[in-house]
């Protein structure tokens, strides 16, 4: 019996050795994608993820942008549901209750937005460890127009912003998050002032974005909307009006509006001719704007779609327009500590009366004489919802101007339950 | 180490030097031959049936007729033959070999039911019989598989073992079918067991090489869809099915069999004259039950078709004008009844040391969705050679090309049952235009069903390899070493070819839309899939008396496994009329180029001791490594540990008068440990930047997972206890287990907030738990010379929960709008939504305008709130949002099976009624049809029955209007059979007739409440989404040997 277990444990023990000694291999590489690391360590990584920016910001029906458009066209009256099959835009044409924090769409541009902002960080910061100086600031420029529009559309659309990315971030308000995506432009201009953008930089990303431009445009915007009127003023002036600066697209990467929207007549589609206006600030039957924006299809319902920048596969979208830095311009006059009345509406008349426009958004109108503080920004107003209809701005505008909160759907966003699961310091939901 | 290695080859050495030993003795013993028959109680022979000559290592099977016929080198002396077969109980008689050569010994073996004394084989070379387990493993013999009129493997199993839940996910003639043991096992992976065929570990997997482009389904979470590769398995070539259902029993295969074990063993060849088996049968396949359509004679708003058409007529109220229309009945047009061939031919015979084996098998079947169909060629070759009285080996070789036109499949909307669920059933498919070509449907740009059926062409074709080979010696007496290798090899080819459409076909369905953009119009796509996998496996098994009343069988083995896999696609729209590929779009869509390769190792070593066939323990340990994970996390070890005890071999139970009534009695308990070491891709430990062409530039996006690189795979320990209970001699038996399955670090893709830069993390949170009990219930209550009856009932109970995964609520959004959740101390993949405000009788309350209403309150968890109802009206107060539950559940109550066997004569019938109860289907298509105007609700509006505006007014908010009844008892499978016997030199002449799935039992408001689109996910399930349903089919099948 001794002599069997013995027998037994050896054939085991030396059989298990064996064994052991002859692994295989067990360390392959990764094929298909880049490691973290690869990445962050050279220009060429690092260009490829300020691309991966524009991408996740402009691609599909999950992008930043078509989410920040048809969000904000839906709260604001510029779009109706075509098909009541898609929940998430149904439940926004509703909005009050029915928006909640399961919203699918929220919740998308919620998380591509923080996306954006956690990757541009990583390309800032990292880029700043590059010889190439000239290289690194337009790495440090393109990262952060994505990394400001992201923090001002938060804005936007909630009452506070996440104080950074990270586990258990803090919030801050929301006009502090206008004044912090300043402060990344702020930083941006620096840079390229140190060290003028190098040529190889330009050639190594999509055509389409005016740097410079767009960070002082976006400055404009955004020190409007805090309020920093003199700022705003000052920084639309720096804004070259004859320049386009564009998201462009091409037959594989399309236009997210022509490819959810328009190209299926399934989604969304304008109001109609009146671009969710109501009497007395509907836009002229005359008004250039108006058959811009819009098209008219008499045979097949609605009879009112899409024109403008989602019409075509490859249709470039502006990063913002000439036109809303005149209207800056004007509305800044206008809400000066004294109101400038004469210069607001003679900025006003520029795009009431506008012909030259490099994208062709021409109302074409008489000019206005607003004689009042009150009757100008109300004509700020209703040309700001035409002249930039579909573009994602309305619904701040109609706070700031102190629209009625029967003109729109919600006035500020549920935080994504997915936020507020996860992180203890999300804020409470606003009541409408 | 260098001492160990030293002994090791010392001990080669010596066993090189007992080999010797071996051989002279050999030669110095005589040949003899013993040969004879081995009968069952009714006389007829039994085929394959082993004989061993106890103590030494002769032994054979018998041929077809259950002759035998064994040649041995014996001293004179007494020898022990043993005679045992599948579904018989064992039986030993003593030989005296003296001086003489020949010897004739014949064995009639008793039917065992519950299969004590049949050799199961565990993971190991030599096999147990399933009287020393400790754990339950079910065992499917041919005669069983081939009589359910079905050409697919998992179909046939359906019903026929205990704790498993087996799905045919879509009614297409190749559509996927997915296998649960005793639940979910994983979150993150896929659920299905690991499938063995002769010893090779054979792919399973789901590989979409059509329906690849996101337009198909959004790109949004479709689940795992399509054929599965168990398709190409053809069910004649197999003897038997093990199925083991959890780690108790599959412990020892460690790293794959967290979600159980399939064991297929394919036909092997005996000694004798060459028989050659033939089969035919010819099935016919229609769909089972439709689905009631509109029948109103007017809708709502203007015309249907042309200009100013006004499709959804329910979902836009402010329609209240009335228009006349013609209703049609499109499900009329896209089924229709396929025909199929089953056609088998095998050879097996052997001679001397030689024994083989070869089939060749033709399947071909229609799906009840016109131009689809799958057909499979199959040739198997088994050869096994003995080489020496010690050294035998065996070649398995089997080559399968399968084949099938499909159309785009249900997630999609130009898919039959799609195409035809989203319009309204009020236009006429077939007028033409002045050029013959079909028209517009409405005006949203939907294809025409028309289009789908005759013009859109998808074809997957797959070759495949899977080849083994084993070598078996036994060096001395009571050592047994055997080494496999095995390899599955496979390239699965699809294209897609969807012709510019002549009408307006929205942009997202590949059309042009209204101005025919040929840039845009038209789709072809052409994808690969190449799968490669070898494993070698290395066994030695000792066994021996340790005293005389003492016997141990001690198992060690060596197993790696190796898989490499590589996908591409190609894909481009806006086609020119007539070309076809891929690369003749004018506009390229961007391609995949995916590839991966992984390794898995380990070893093990296993021990066990049988006390006076009384007692049965067994211990084993193995230790496994996977690529797949971080170095610190890959070796993972695994415990097992069982014991069984027949209580009944006391000789004071046999003494017992009650043992006259109660003959047998097993008490056994079996605890294992499994892992999951394939549960993340290959490389989904790391952080990663994938590159992707945008607007002519390279970019690198990260994704929206975080990744842990320490990462540890699943782990699953099983506890499992069972009684096995015989009366009457054994004509009633009953085995029951009892089990609690419980998989720990469970790899949730959890979310996370989003403001950590990702959605994200795929890590190891809490537990899933699988707790239940099967029953097992066999008897034969008339058993005589004429007439037999066996009834089989089989009731598995089996509860899912998930435990401390940390995070209230994950809400997945699907593609077919499915709120599938994970939520904690729930099943995983329970529905989870808005719903009706009910009054206290149940009835749904209305507003005054007649509308129901969805309840509103106060979210205070996620399954739990403050209902907020105005104390006047009773109405849920409109300013409170809409409040969630869970609606409903996937995972049934229970599923039972239950057989009836009949023989009169010559004459069989079986019958077999499955049952699925407690379970609820999330049937989008059903709402879909009320919304578009084509249901049976929507006919209510339009007739005034319902107030304007019912439909629309909770159609998109109250997700409860999708949860449907799910449970059905289904006549699964009814065969009469009529064995003509033999005719001059054909044998066996059988005719047989068979029907599948020909009644269902159900209050489901579907078509087929068994199907799934998410295909054999392990999270999504019960979604009605466009899948085909499971058609019934009708079988007539003749078989003859020569």
């Amino acid at each position: 019996m001794k002599n069997n277990i013995i027998k037994i444990v050896m054939i085991g023990a030396i059989a298990s050795t064996a064994i052991v000694q002859s692994g295989c291999k067990k360390d392959f590489t990764n094929p298909n994608a880049a490691t973290d690391e690869q990445v962050f360590s050279s220009a060429k990584g690092l260009t490829g993820v300020v691309v991966g920016l524009q991408r996740v910001y402009t691609l599909g029906r999950g992008s930043t942008l078509y989410n920040l458009v048809t969000i904000n066209g839906l709260t604001t009256n510029e779009l109706i549901v075509v098909n009541t099959g898609n929940t998430a835009e149904v439940q926004l044409a509703a909005g009050g209750t029915a928006v909640d924090g399961n919203h699918t769409m929220l919740t998308t541009f919620w998380t591509t937005c923080n996306k954006v902002v956690f990757d541009a960080d990583k390309v800032i910061a990292n880029a700043k460890t590059l010889a190439d100086k000239n290289y690194a600031s337009g790495l440090i420029a393109y990262a952060s127009i994505f990394k400001a529009l992201s923090i001002g559309n938060m804005a936007q659309f909630w009452s506070r912003t996440p104080d950074g990315t990270g586990t258990n971030v803090n919030f801050i308000d929301r006009v502090d998050g206008f004044k912090r995506a300043i402060t990344i432009i702020d930083e941006a201009l620096a840079a390229i002032t140190a060290n003028p953008i190098s040529a190889s930089f330009i050639a190594n990303v999509p055509a389409g974005i005016d740097i410079i431009n767009t960070l002082n445009a976006l400055k404009a915007r955004y020190s409007l909307y805090a309020g920093l009127y003199p700022q705003a003023l000052a920084t639309a002036n720096l804004v070259d009006l004859a320049k386009k600066s564009t998201f462009n697209f091409d037959p594989v990467a399309l236009n997210p509006f022509f490819e959810v929207a328009t190209s299926t007549n399934n989604v969304v589609q304008p109001k109609d001719s009146t671009l969710g206006l109501l009497v007395p600030l509907q836009p002229s039957l005359t008004d250039g704007r108006v058959p811009f924006y819009t098209s008219i299809n008499a045979s097949i319902a609605p009879r009112y779609r899409i024109n403008g920048f989602g019409n075509a596969a490859a249709t470039a979208f502006p990063v913002y327009l000439p036109g809303e830095m005149t209207l800056i311009k004007a509305e800044c006059y206008a809400r000066a500590t004294v109101p400038d009345l004469v210069n607001g509406n003679l900025e006003l008349n520029k795009v009431v009366a506008k012909t030259n426009d490099p994208f062709g958004v021409n109302a074409n109108q008489p000019p206005v004489a607003a004689a009042t503080q009150a009757d100008l920004l109300d004509q700020i107003y209703k040309h700001r919802c035409i002249e930039l209809f579909m573009s994602g701005q309305k619904l701040e505008d109609m706070r700031r101007f102190g629209r009625p909160n029967a003109e729109r759907k919600r006035n500020l966003m549920p935080f994504p339950l997915r936020e507020r699961d996860n992180n203890p310091n999300t804020p409470a939901d606003p009541p409408f | 180490m260098n001492q160990l290695q030293r002994l090791w080859l010392g001990k080669c050495k010596a066993i090189s030097l007992v080999f010797l030993l071996q051989l002279l003795v050999i030669a110095a013993s005589a040949q003899i031959k013993i040969s004879g028959k081995v009968t069952g109680a009714d006389g007829k022979g039994i085929a394959s049936a082993s004989v061993q000559i106890k103590s030494t290592t002769a032994g054979t099977v018998t041929d077809a007729d259950g002759m035998y016929t064994l040649n041995a080198n014996l001293k004179p002396g007494n020898y022990v033959i043993e005679f045992s077969g599948v579904g018989f109980k064992s039986f030993s008689q003593t030989v005296k070999v003296t001086s003489d050569a020949t010897y004739t010994v014949n064995a009639q073996l008793g039917e065992d039911v519950m299969r004590m004394d049949e050799v199961v084989v565990t993971g190991v070379s030599a096999g147990t019989t399933r009287k020393q387990l400790g754990s339950y493993i079910s065992t499917v013999k041919s005669d069983q598989l081939t009589k359910g009129a079905t050409g697919n493997v998992l179909a046939a199993l359906q019903g026929k073992t205990a704790g498993a839940q087996i799905i045919q996910n879509s009614g297409d003639p190749g559509g996927g079918i997915s296998v649960r043991l005793r639940g979910i096992s994983s979150v993150n992976s896929s659920s299905e067991p690991l499938y063995i065929v002769d010893g090779v570990i054979v792919n399973n997997a789901t590989t979409r090489v059509t329906n690849t482009s996101g337009n198909y389904d959004g790109g949004g979470f479709v689940g795992t869809i399509g054929q599965n590769r168990m398709a190409d398995i053809n069910p004649a070539d197999i003897d038997r099915i093990e199925v083991l259902n959890g780690a108790a029993a599959a412990a020892i295969y460690g790293s794959r069999a967290n979600a159980g074990v399939v064991q297929i063993f394919t036909k092997r060849g005996s000694t004798g004259a060459p028989v050659v088996s033939f089969s035919t049968s010819v099935q016919v396949n229609q769909l089972r039950k439709s689905v009631p359509v509109n029948q109103s004679p007017t809708k709502f708003g203007g015309p249907t078709d042309g200009a100013g058409a006004q499709t959804q007529d329910i979902l836009t109220p402010a329609l209240t004008n009335k228009t006349n229309v013609t209703r049609y009945d499109y499900n009329d047009y896209i089924f229709r009844t396929g025909i199929g061939t089953d056609n088998n031919v095998s050879v097996a015979g052997g001679k001397d040391k030689t024994k083989y084996y070869t089939s060749a098998s033709y399947f071909k079947n229609e799906g009840i969705i016109k131009n689809t169909d799958f057909r499979r060629f199959s040739f198997r070759m088994n050869l096994d050679q003995a080489l020496s009285d010690k050294v035998s080996f065996n070649i398995g070789l089997n080559f399968i090309n399968s084949l099938s036109n499909e159309k785009p499949d249900g997630n999609s909307f130009f898919s039959p049952m799609n195409s035809i669920n989203i319009i309204g059933n009020f236009h006429d498919l077939f007028t033409r235009d002045i050029f013959g070509n079909i028209k517009a449907i409405g005006e949203r740009g939907r294809v025409n069903p028309v289009s789908v059926i005759e013009d859109i062409k998808q074809r997957q074709e797959t070759n495949r390899i899977i080849a083994s080979t084993g070598l078996k010696i036994k060096p001395f007496k009571g050592l047994t070493l055997d080494y496999t290798m095995g390899i599955d090899q496979y390239g699965q080819k699809g294209t897609t070819f969807i012709p510019p459409f002549a009408y307006n076909v929205s942009d997202g369905f590949f059309g042009g839309g209204p101005a025919l953009d040929p840039t845009r119009n038209g789709y072809a796509s052409a994808g690969n899939y190449n799968f490669f996998q070898i494993n070698n496996e290395i066994n030695a098994t000792y066994q021996t008396k340790v005293t005389n009343d003492i016997s141990s069988t001690s198992q060690v083995g060596y197993s790696v496994q190796y898989e490499k896999s590589g996908y591409t696609l190609l894909q481009s729209r806006g086609l020119s009329p007539f070309a076809q590929t891929a690369t003749a779009g004018s506009t390229i869509i961007p391609g995949v180029d995916q590839r991966g390769e992984l390794s898995v190792s380990g070893y093990y070593f296993q021990q066990n001791f049988n006390y006076k066939s009384l007692l049965y323990v067994t211990g084993a340990i193995r230790v496994d490594g996977s690529s797949v994970f971080g170095e610190n996390q890959r070796n993972q070890k695994y415990l097992k540990a069982s014991g069984s005890y027949i209580v009944s071999e006391h000789e004071f139970w046999k003494n017992m008068s009650l043992s006259k009534v109660w003959n047998f009695a097993k008490l056994r308990v079996a605890y294992g440990e499994s892992g999951n070491l394939t549960g993340i891709g290959a490389y989904d430990r790391f952080n990663t930047y994938s590159s992707n062409s945008f607007v002519s530039r390279t970019a690198l996006t990260s994704s929206s997972t975080l990744a842990n690189t320490n990462v540890k795979p699943e782990r699953q320990n099983e506890l499992e206890f069972g009684i096995d209970l015989g009366f009457f001699n054994s004509r009633l038996n009953i085995q029951t287990n009892i089990y609690n399955k419980k998989v720990d670090d469970l790899l949730i893709n959890r979310f996370i907030a989003p403001t950590t830069g990702f959605s994200s993390l795929l890590d190891n949170f809490g537990s899933l738990e699988n707790k239940g009990f099967e029953i097992v219930v066999n008897g034969k209550p008339i058993q005589n010379k004429n007439f037999n009856w066996s009834v089989t009932g089989i009731y598995n109970h089996n509860r899912n929960k998930a435990v401390k995964i940390g995070q209230a609520l994950t809400l997945l959004a699907t593609n077919a709008g499915a709120p599938v959740a994970i939520i904690e101390g729930q099943p995983i993949g329970v529905f989870y939504g808005a719903f009706f405000a009910v009054d206290p009788s149940g009835n749904l309350v209305k507003n005054t305008v007649g509308y129901p209403q969805g309840e509103r309150g106060i979210q205070t968890g996620p399954t739990t709130f403050t209902v907020q109802r105005d104390p006047a009206t009773g109405l849920p107060i409109t300013t409170f949002p809409l409040i969630r539950k869970v609606i409903g559940d996937p995972n049934p109550d229970y599923t039972a099976s239950l057989v009836n066997e009949f023989t009169y004569r010559k004459a069989s019938m079986r019958i077999q009624l499955d049952a699925v109860q407690g379970v609820e289907v999330f049937n989008a298509d059903w709402r879909t049809r009320q919304g578009v105007g084509n249901g049976k609700e929507a006919e209510k509006e339009q007739t005034g029955v319902y107030p304007r505006g019912y439909i629309n007014s909770f159609y998109a908010t109250v997700e409860q209007w999708r949860i449907d009844d799910g449970s059905f008892v289904k006549l699964r499978e009814i065969s009469l059979s009529y064995a003509f016997g033999n005719f001059k030199k054909i044998k066996d002449i059988t005719l047989s007739v068979s029907g599948r799935n020909l009644i269902s039992w159900d209050n489901y408001k579907g078509y087929d409440p068994e199907v799934n689109a998410g295909g054999q996910s392990t999270i999504l399930r019960g979604i009605d989404f466009g899948a085909v349903p499971i058609p019934k089919t009708y079988s007539v099948g003749l078989s003859a040997k020569f």
